[in-house]
């Protein structure tokens, strides 16, 4: 796996990549508040959420094609979660949608329902990721007062996946060239654990290392980066438009829900 | 069993990011009079190490086409010590939460207490209690597999539990809880012994790794273990008594309210005043009001204009979407324009 791969659009430049990483963070924990908050039942209203994250993601230049991706590859709890709705509340309900009504459950409403909030959530999860760089997230959660032990801790991880699953890739390769059967369960356990030892064994010799050409080049403990975290005119910008999308959103619900 | 945000309600997910973020600030804080510099390296990459293992898969005896991972939290709490272990557990679940999208953001405090919290210290308790000194093989393998099993079941058991008390569960508690516990037993057995024999493994190449020679392990005094642990089992019980007193069948009281029949009477009304409090806080922190779809002709009017406006909303919506994919798409065609003509 490139390093690239997972969260590549987050180097992109933008509008919305140049916003403080505080503000995105925040608006995207609201609405996603605002959205598991919204009736069980109604998929209209939620349809109408999905714009925001859209005009973000649009804006960011992202690919909608690789979001849809990343939706279904994350998305077999839930699914099956959902699907199970319907098979338990087969209360039949009169939907009107527009000129049509028709008839349907209430498990299979459920289901779209969740469905439907899983969807738009993900979609301001990953607008979020997306277009912030991580580095830029976690200096805006420190200035948010997550501790230092955790962010430092968060810092140095996302450093090194990328490295060690590139190690656990070249391991995987090499048991695959050298295994020709099956060869039966015990045999399997007992090379994966090897396997699991080697690349423990590995992981800390590495750390040992790098703290020790850490310490060499002056580390003491403190994270040192360029922030360039401020609160600029776009921001404000996007927390007028942010707040005007959901309170007028709220009003339209409200009239659909009366 | 990443929770996503939908398997939750406002004031549960608030709660587990309240308890979660209260938790690792208190870990963080004792973890830092003991955690120096040299430490720090380690504890990230032992946390990346958690990634790379998950891709270490293995075909499971007597399931084929199945394949099986480990965790790692307990191999990492014997190893780093509860707190430190703790604390890269969590900082796992976050990156899988912001970095993978693997479970929502919301959820991110529950998912941490069930994932990061529970299976480390509950884990790690339980190794010590069986494992004590004077050290013995059978009893630390012992310990280990009991460390795994119970750690990943406590925490699985705590997801339907969670759910339920959002009230969002369709299927019936029970159903959903039996699953939960079977499916993380067969997790738990598998973990327990692969974590067994990749702590062989590391005793016969590097012995002094497991003997807990190694830098950046942190105890955690018996008393502190104790406390923990009680504190788990009341929060634990109290939920399961919470779910389990006012519902004698199947737990549904999602069914509270029927969207078919107005005139329902709601099971909890007369049940229990625990519930219908934690209830009313919910319709108090719920931003709007449960919909309610009609069924009766007097109704049918109101259903019919409702239907309109929602038609109308869902019409706004994708129009204003097509909008901004215009704008963004004739905005780029003139930038990349300008670039070509410079």
């Amino acid at each position: 796996m490139h390093h690239a791969y997972i969260d590549k659009f987050a180097y992109q430049d933008s509008v919305v990549h140049s916003l403080d990483a505080r503000v995105k963070f925040i608006a995207a924990v609201f609405f996603t508040a605002v959205v598991i908050s919204l009736p069980r039942t109604s998929f209209a209203i939620l349809f109408c959420y999905t714009v925001g994250p859209f005009a973000v993601l649009v804006l960011g230049r992202i690919p909608l094609k690789f979001v849809f991706k990343q939706i279904l590859l994350v998305s077999p709890f839930i699914l099956v979660f959902a699907l199970s709705c319907p098979l338990y509340d087969k209360t039949p309900v009169k939907v009107s949608f527009g000129p049509s009504v028709f008839q349907t459950t209430v498990g299979w409403m459920r289901c779209c329902a969740i469905c439907g909030k899983f969807v738009v959530t993900m979609l301001a999860l990953i607008a979020l990721v997306s277009t912030t760089r991580f580095s830029n997230l976690l200096a805006g959660l420190r200035k948010m007062g997550v501790p230092k032990l955790l962010i430092i801790q968060l810092g140095f991880l996302y450093r090194y996946i990328f490295v060690l699953i590139d190690t656990a890739q070249h391991l995987l390769r090499a048991r695959a060239g050298r295994t020709l059967r099956n060869l039966g369960p015990k045999q399997e356990m007992k090379t994966a654990s090897a396997m699991l030892g080697s690349l423990f064994i590995r992981s800390i010799d590495t750390a040992e290392q790098i703290s020790i050409a850490m310490h060499g080049r002056g580390f003491n403990g403190n994270w040192r980066t360029i922030s360039r975290l401020k609160i600029s005119n776009n921001d404000y910008i996007f927390g007028v438009f942010f707040v005007v999308f959901i309170i007028s959103l709220y009003f339209f619900a409200s009239t659909v829900l009366n | 069993m990443h929770m996503a945000n939908e398997l939750l309600s406002l004031p549960i997910a608030g709660g587990g990011l309240v308890v979660a973020g209260g938790a690792l600030g208190l870990i963080c804080r004792k973890a830092k009079q003991v955690i120096t510099s040299g430490k720090l390296a380690l504890m990230g990459i032992l946390g990346a190490f958690v990634f790379a293992a998950q891709m270490v898969n293995f075909r499971l005896p007597a399931m084929p086409g199945t394949s099986g991972h480990i965790v790692g939290a307990v191999l990492l709490a014997i190893i780093l010590g509860p707190h430190a272990a703790a604390i890269v557990m969590a900082s796992v679940v976050i990156v899988q939460c912001l970095i993978f999208q693997d479970g929502g953001l919301l959820a991110l405090g529950c998912n941490i207490i069930n994932m990061a919290l529970i299976p480390t210290y509950a884990g790690y308790y339980l190794y010590r209690i069986v494992a004590a000194k004077p050290f013995s093989n059978f009893r630390t393998y012992v310990g280990v597999m009991l460390a795994c099993l119970i750690g990943i079941e406590i925490g699985a058991v705590l997801v339907p539990v969670q759910a339920a008390l959002s009230g969002v569960l369709v299927i019936p508690f029970s159903t959903f809880l039996i699953t939960m516990i079977s499916v993380h037993f067969l997790v738990g057995t598998v973990e327990g012994i692969v974590t067994v024999t990749v702590l062989v493994y590391i005793q016969q190449v590097r012995p002094d790794i497991v003997a807990g020679n190694l830098q950046g392990k942190v105890r955690l005094s018996r008393r502190t273990a104790l406390a923990t642990f009680a504190v788990f089992t009341i929060i634990i019980g109290a939920g399961l008594s919470l779910l389990a007193s006012g519902m004698p069948d199947g737990l549904e009281w999602s069914y509270a309210e029927r969207p078919d029949q107005p005139n329902f009477e709601p099971i909890i009304s007369n049940s229990d005043s625990r519930i219908a409090a934690v209830d009313k806080l919910q319709s108090k922190y719920s931003l709007m009001p449960e919909y309610s779809v009609r069924n009766n002709d007097e109704d049918e009017k109101h259903q019919a204009s409702a239907g309109w406006t929602s038609f109308a909303g869902v019409f706004g919506s994708i129009t204003t979407m097509a909008v901004i994919w215009l704008t963004a798409w004739i905005l780029r065609r003139r930038n990349s324009g300008a670039i070509v003509t410079r």
